[in-house]
């Protein structure tokens, strides 16, 4: 392998991790908050990237200047965690928060199942694409390699700017503060007038959001098409997994390492692609069963 | 004040309190005692709201049962579990400040309360700063008083203070509970405690409870005790 190969595998891996880990991280939260490991994660990413599609697509048809793309690709990432992700919680997650987590599981694979074949009705199954954001942000040279300004430095700051944000929202606001306690001792919480009905309403649809702005973000790099939901609940469960689940900061070190390790796989030995982030997921589980930043704590499923 | 009737609670089909009625008057301190299981962190819990209650819990004239647990300490009910539960992610004071916060109280009622802590355990102004996760268990039993007197302006739950707290603890505990009544009587409190002698000393009042029923209700002063009127 040369230096440069390398070096556009290492940039490719960066690039993909920076999207593995705002889908994970919104995993890892909404399971750290509500203990529910969200199947149906996977799809809030593929209908925030149908919606970025839709409404991106719109724009440009329209003949808007491309650099409208942009806040539309928030737009669609934060219309989606509310109204989709707001309606799960309200109408399906908040009946099972005290059932078994198998139950909780299924359900949410059983929701998966539905949106996959919600979106086939809506978009049906030809792909959609959507590049205006990553041309209007051109190339830049790195090391003697060209490469997308969006892939390489817009992705990887918005990862970053959602690590720090949620970092300092959790620790400086008040709305942080209701949710760290609710996480700690519901009941505790609760006994000091914390509505965790609502904490619980709040964090699910900011993992929502989160999920979908992973999906929207991915839209200018990415054909969107049915089955991609699947692929990334998937990996981001490798990578919630391999930081420790509900760990934050985690996530982006293990989304890091995951999305790197995949792309190295694709240049030097393609046919260990798939295999790659579990094998990566294994090992570590391996030598630490909770994860890389993982407490111990009662078992889950 | 504060008045069960008939109340009934079954937790899992086991029944745990069995037709418990009772009234607190204000600045009443009512020491709730009994065995382990027999019903009185339920009780508890029950004023709290985190049980499935029947039978009715009113205070100051409201039905309690239909505001939601999470209404109950802006009516003025601050509650310390048994085992602290303090949230080890933040620092003591931010422990204590929390329900102020929460309430939405002005920054001159936050600091009137905090203060009214502090003159109650003043050993708390020293563990302020630290992590809550890093005190000790009775430094901790501290620091859950803190936390529900920022809430009690008019009813203080406390289960089982003294599990668990080594003697000189105990007392600075106890000193503690004193201060309060002399620094705002008007505080009702409720205290559970399996060991009836160790509440003797300061509550005005003893409700023994066994097997998820109330056994005797004496009032206890200077040593006379009497059934209340």
């Amino acid at each position: 392998m040369t230096t440069t190969l390398a070096l556009i595998a290492l940039l490719d891996g960066i690039s993909y991790a920076s999207l593995l880990f705002l889908v994970a991280v919104g995993l890892t939260l909404i399971f750290g908050v509500l203990g529910v490991l969200n199947v149906a994660h996977g799809s809030l990413y593929a209908i925030g990237a149908y919606m970025a599609a839709t409404l991106g697509g719109w724009l440009t048809a329209q003949g808007y200047n491309p650099w409208l793309t942009f806040p539309a690709l928030m737009a669609a990432a934060i219309l989606t965690g509310v109204v989709v992700g707001g309606l799960m919680e309200r109408f399906l997650l908040r009946q099972i928060y005290e059932k078994d987590p198998t139950l909780q599981l299924l359900i949410t694979f059983a929701v998966f199942m539905v949106l996959e074949n919600v979106q086939r009705m809506v978009w049906g199954v030809q792909p959609y694409f959507m590049s205006e954001p990553l041309r209007a942000l051109g190339n830049i040279e790195l090391l003697g390699i060209r490469y997308t300004a969006y892939q390489i430095v817009f992705l990887p700051v918005m990862a970053i700017l959602t690590m720090v944000g949620l970092r300092y929202f959790l620790r400086h606001t008040l709305a942080g503060a209701k949710i760290v306690a609710v996480t700690e001792d519901r009941e505790a919480a609760t006994s000091i007038g914390i509505d965790a009905r609502k904490v619980y309403f709040v964090t699910f649809v900011i993992g929502a959001c989160l999920a979908a702005m992973g999906g929207a973000l991915a839209t200018p790099t990415t054909s969107v098409l049915p089955g991609m939901g699947a692929n990334m609940i998937v990996l981001s469960f490798a990578v919630a997994a391999t930081a420790g689940l509900g760990n934050i900061e985690g996530a982006l070190l293990a989304a890091l390492l995951i999305g790197v390790a995949r792309s190295f796989a694709v240049y030097i030995m393609p046919e260990t692609e798939v295999l790659m982030p579990y094998l990566i997921m294994v090992l570590i589980l391996l030598w630490r069963p909770m994860g890389l930043f993982g407490a111990v704590q009662a078992r889950k499923i | 004040m504060l008045e069960l009737q008939s109340v009934h609670v079954s937790i899992s089909g086991i029944s745990i309190l069995r037709d418990i009625s009772f009234r607190a008057g204000q600045s009443e301190t009512i020491a709730l005692v009994g065995h382990n299981g027999a019903g009185k962190t339920t009780t508890l819990r029950t004023i709290m709201g985190f049980t499935q209650t029947r039978g009715s819990v009113t205070f100051e004239g409201r039905d309690l049962i239909k505001v939601a647990p999470h209404d109950r300490p802006g009516l003025g009910i601050g509650y310390a579990p048994e085992d602290r539960r303090l949230f080890s992610g933040f620092t003591v004071e931010e422990n204590i400040l929390l329900p102020a916060r929460i309430a939405g109280l002005s920054p001159s009622e936050t600091a009137k309360r905090r203060d009214r802590a502090y003159s109650v355990l003043p050993e708390l102004k020293t563990l302020a700063p630290r992590p809550a996760g890093s005190v000790s268990g009775g430094q901790g039993k501290m620091v859950a008083l803190g936390r529900a007197l920022m809430s009690a302006t008019r009813l203080l739950l406390l289960d089982e203070p003294f599990q668990g707290l080594a003697p000189v603890l105990a007392n600075t505990y106890a000193a503690a509970l004193r201060r309060l009544h002399e620094l705002a009587p008007e505080i009702s409190v409720i205290i559970t405690e399996s060991n009836p002698e160790l509440l003797e000393r300061f509550a005005n009042r003893v409700i023994t409870m066994e097997r998820g029923a109330i056994a005797s209700d004496r009032i206890v002063q200077q040593g006379a005790a009497q059934t209340p009127a």
